[in-house]
């Protein structure tokens, strides 16, 4: 646990952990799954809710669902506090199809802050790659956890 | 009007209102469905237990939300992102709409963006969403 009386060192953290992949792992996606998902998000297009259509894909929300086997790299220093949901974003390239081999990458992409009459917030941002076989990549999905400081007296 | 090409997009202009289905067995199939099956999302008991309001519509399904309404929109629209922040907790079996406004429009690439929120019954902001579609010429 790092010090709460401190500043996290921001500067610090990007220079040891940005960019750097820290979980890989492949998984499929059910169809049966992917059209209920769809479908209960109220998607209405044969190409999401028909596992029998030709074109039959994941909605381009699935990569928001899908999460890495440990939050953050190793040693990645714990803070005192629970951090909260600040946001996702997914950003889908190509579709993402049942039966085929997903590599889900993630690194820890960007850690900024952004202060306030309560004092500073310090933001991580996650981002998962969606790779399919050839490496190539069909999207990805970048997750926020805010940690609020006390301020400094 | 259901918008089949970018030029039949204008600026300003609102995406036709979405209620979406919120209800528990709708909630539950989509948690199942996305893994995320605790009973925090499926279970009002558990999640007053745990001091919320009553089981919370995860954040993911909100977004699959304003995916459908920008489909329903414009059925060709390929999503190429969406961007939401989670400003307050949705609960399972409340009303909600979703809402869109067209922010910004570039023919030569086909892409448009959108201003997307989640509202309640009190016109209060749970959810506030920006995305960018591609739409065929």
């Amino acid at each position: 646990m790092t010090d709460p009386t401190k500043p996290i060192d921001v500067e610090g953290l990007r220079a040891q952990f940005l960019n750097v992949v820290f979980d890989d792992y492949v998984m499929e996606l059910e169809a049966e799954k992917l059209a209920a998902y769809a479908k209960s998000c109220g998607e209405t297009a044969a190409k999401f809710i028909d596992p029998a259509d030709s074109d039959f894909q994941a909605p381009p929300t699935i990569g928001s669902s899908l999460q890495p086997r440990t939050r953050y790299p190793e040693g990645f220093p714990k803070f005192k506090g629970l951090g909260m949901d600040a946001g996702k974003a997914v950003s889908p390239l190509k579709p993402m199809r049942a039966g085929e081999p997903i590599t889900i990458r993630t690194h820890l992409h960007d850690i900024y802050t952004k202060s306030g009459r309560s004092g500073r917030m310090v933001f991580f941002v996650n981002r998962m790659e969606f790779l399919d076989t050839a490496g190539e990549i069909l999207g990805s999905a970048d997750t926020s956890v805010v940690i609020r400081e006390k301020p400094q007296e | 009007m259901t918008i089949n090409a970018i030029t039949d997009v204008e600026f300003g202009e609102e995406l036709p209102a979405f209620e979406p289905d919120t209800s528990l067995p709708n909630v539950k199939q989509f948690a199942v469905a996305a893994g995320w099956d605790g009973p925090r999302f499926t279970d009002h008991e558990y999640a007053r237990k745990e001091g919320l309001p009553g089981a919370l519509v995860p954040g993911i399904m909100s977004q699959g939300f304003l995916s459908a309404m920008i489909h329903h929109w414009a059925p060709t629209a390929e999503v190429r992102s969406i961007d939401t922040i989670f400003r307050a907790p949705c609960v399972v079996d409340q009303p909600y709409f979703i809402n869109g406004v067209v922010t910004d429009i570039d023919e030569d690439s086909g892409t448009v963006e959108i201003d997307l929120t989640v509202t309640n019954d009190a016109k209060e902001t749970r959810v506030f969403g920006t995305a960018r579609v591609i739409i065929p010429s």
